[in-house]
């Protein structure tokens, strides 16, 4: 385990050596492509600026991904225990999850205002669908089994649904979180980059729009490990909820 | 043997009697990279028509006309060689000049205004910016200086106003969604009045703030090393621009060829006469249009230093040039 980590660290230490050496021997513009060393300044430098930054951005990916998590998974319940409303529950979900949320943002701002709430929308509309397609392949992946014993038992479906099909979801329910978490992080982003006052978003638009690429890529940075602790903290629930994780 | 030396006699007089100047493999290409989307920006027009009307071959250029989606990735592609002549806002070019350091040349300096201004709805009780007290104001990303100063001109607090970041979509003002929205002049303005609003709208120039609008840019590399390429295409891209001028109705019809035969032909020529009506002064009646001068960009560089849109002034004798603009190289 620790050859494993200090191999991977050998090897991002050595790609940022040889991007540094790229960046300075070929007199790459900073306005092209910044070198590790003018990222790693503003890192140092900004942090006061990219913390509060990170924190907004944060707040609206967990509420939009709680959102999306939460109506993705009522609606795998709707399905499961109503099989006829499935064509139509999942050809509003395919609708949504297929319009582009780049046509939708503005509409949202115009109907929310310019606070948080559209962006949590957003990021909801982005990460609902892997939540709903898990869940429900989990409602449906009971082991033959434990559903001959419910079925013996003539036991009520509120019954089955909490004892056999819940905990045949949860891992797929955590794959989907997986998926969904680092998907949040990008939603807030995205719907910052169209119009905020503050996160990371607009950090990075105002930083691409001043051609400022030591800060896009600081921001760019920022959001990346942010999004693996987002990661991490799905690995660490699902290790203390799902025991053969 | 005979018929191929009459053949050859026939292919020379034909390649003779092309187009002046010369064609296909003789004319030196050239990349044109529009600042932002096809429309009918004044610098874009001009570069329209010299393509379509052979400005640019008479010229001895064979000009790609590329477009930027408007990110600033015209600027880099310049920086780096891709792109030989672009259009910016003369403040952009000033502020990238100083920080990341662009060696941006404006070469011909269409608007003699600034492109941008403020608006309210007409029936919204805000007459003029002494109103804007107590309302919010809305900005594009940042808020821009000419915000501060019509303030300032007013004798308003900044404080006493809220200043929103409102995007792109001029529907958060018809909505009710903010009371003040800036728009680029030649656009929005009409597309607000189409859906049936009608506006009052407020120009920093006319409240004696310096601005200036789009200039044609090159490097200073080019400026040094292909002047004679870049006079030329400021002589065919005037050129377009004047005969935009004298003939609205059939630069639009050119215009329409680049923004494609769906959009609203009213609407580019309305951006079109806004524009030709900003790329004149008392400069441009007297030396042509595109003509600029040192007194412009210092004053326009001392605005943005004085609200805080740049932290150091640059060298503003070397942001422009107006060697293109006389014919003297030719």
């Amino acid at each position: 385990m620790r050859s494993r980590t200090m191999a991977g660290s050998i090897l991002l230490l050595t790609v940022l050596a040889a991007w540094e050496i790229w960046v300075r021997a070929s007199g790459t513009p900073v306005y092209l492509v910044p070198a590790p060393s003018d990222v790693a300044s503003v890192l140092g430098e900004d942090a006061s600026g990219l913390l509060p930054a990170a924190l907004v951005t944060l707040g609206e990916a967990l509420g939009g991904l709680v959102l999306g998590g939460s109506v993705g998974l009522l609606m795998a319940v709707v399905v499961t225990f109503w099989g006829h409303l499935e064509q139509g529950v999942m050809s509003l979900a395919l609708l949504i999850k297929s319009t582009p949320i780049i046509a939708v943002a503005p509409i949202l701002t115009i109907w929310m205002g310019f606070g948080t709430g559209p962006k949590v929308i957003v990021t909801a509309l982005l990460t609902f669908f892997p939540v709903l397609i898990n869940s429900l392949e989990g409602f449906r992946s009971v082991d033959p089994a434990i559903a001959d014993w419910f079925h013996s038992i003539d036991a009520p479906s509120r019954q089955y649904f909490t004892r056999a099909r819940w905990p045949s979801a949860r891992p797929f329910l955590f794959a989907a979180l997986k998926v969904a978490a680092p998907l949040a992080m990008i939603g807030a982003v995205v719907a910052e980059w169209m119009g905020a006052s503050s996160g990371l978003g607009r950090q990075m638009w105002l930083a691409y729009t001043n051609l400022d690429m030591p800060s896009l890529f600081a921001a760019v940075l920022v959001l990346t490990l942010l999004s693996a602790a987002v990661y991490r903290g799905v690995v660490v629930m699902e290790r203390r909820t799902v025991h053969w994780a | 043997m005979r018929r191929t030396a009459e053949l050859l006699a026939v292919l020379l007089v034909a390649s003779c009697s092309a187009a002046p100047g010369a064609t296909g493999d003789d004319l030196e290409p050239v990349t044109f990279m529009a600042g932002f989307v096809p429309q009918a920006n004044l610098p874009f027009v001009g570069a329209y028509v010299a393509k379509d009307l052979g400005y640019f071959a008479d010229e001895g250029l064979d000009v790609d006309i590329q477009h930027s989606a408007g990110g600033g990735e015209h600027l880099q592609l310049l920086a780096a060689g891709e792109v030989d002549v672009t259009t910016q806002d003369a403040a952009v070019l000033l502020e990238r000049r100083v920080d990341p350091g662009l060696p941006l040349v404006s070469i011909g300096l269409i608007g003699q205004k600034g492109q941008q201004a403020f608006v309210a709805l007409a029936d919204s009780g805000i007459e003029s910016p002494a109103d804007w007290a107590g309302h919010t104001v809305g900005f594009k990303g940042t808020p821009p200086p000419d915000v501060f100063a019509i303030l300032d001109a007013v004798g308003i607090d900044e404080a006493d106003v809220e200043l929103v970041n409102v995007g792109f979509d001029p529907r958060v003002l018809t909505e009710g969604r903010i009371d003040v929205y800036p728009v680029f002049k030649s656009n929005e303005p009409d597309t607000i009045r189409g859906w049936g609003f009608e506006l009052n709208i407020w120009d920093a120039a006319d409240f004696g703030v310096p601005t200036l609008g789009l200039a044609y840019v090159a490097t200073e590399e080019a400026v040094s090393q292909r002047p004679e390429m870049l006079e030329s295409f400021m002589a065919a891209a005037i050129r377009g621009i004047e005969y935009a001028r004298d003939n609205p109705a059939e630069a639009i019809d050119i215009v329409m060829g680049y923004v494609g035969e769906d959009a609203d032909a009213d609407h580019q020529r309305f951006i079109l006469d806004t524009e030709l009506i900003d790329a004149q002064s008392t400069l441009t009646d007297e030396h042509g249009i595109g003509w600029q001068t040192e007194f412009q960009w210092n004053e326009l560089q001392e605005f943005l230093i004085r609200y805080e849109a740049m932290a150091i002034g640059g060298e503003v004798e070397r942001a422009f040039t107006t060697e293109f603009l006389t014919g003297e190289l030719r």
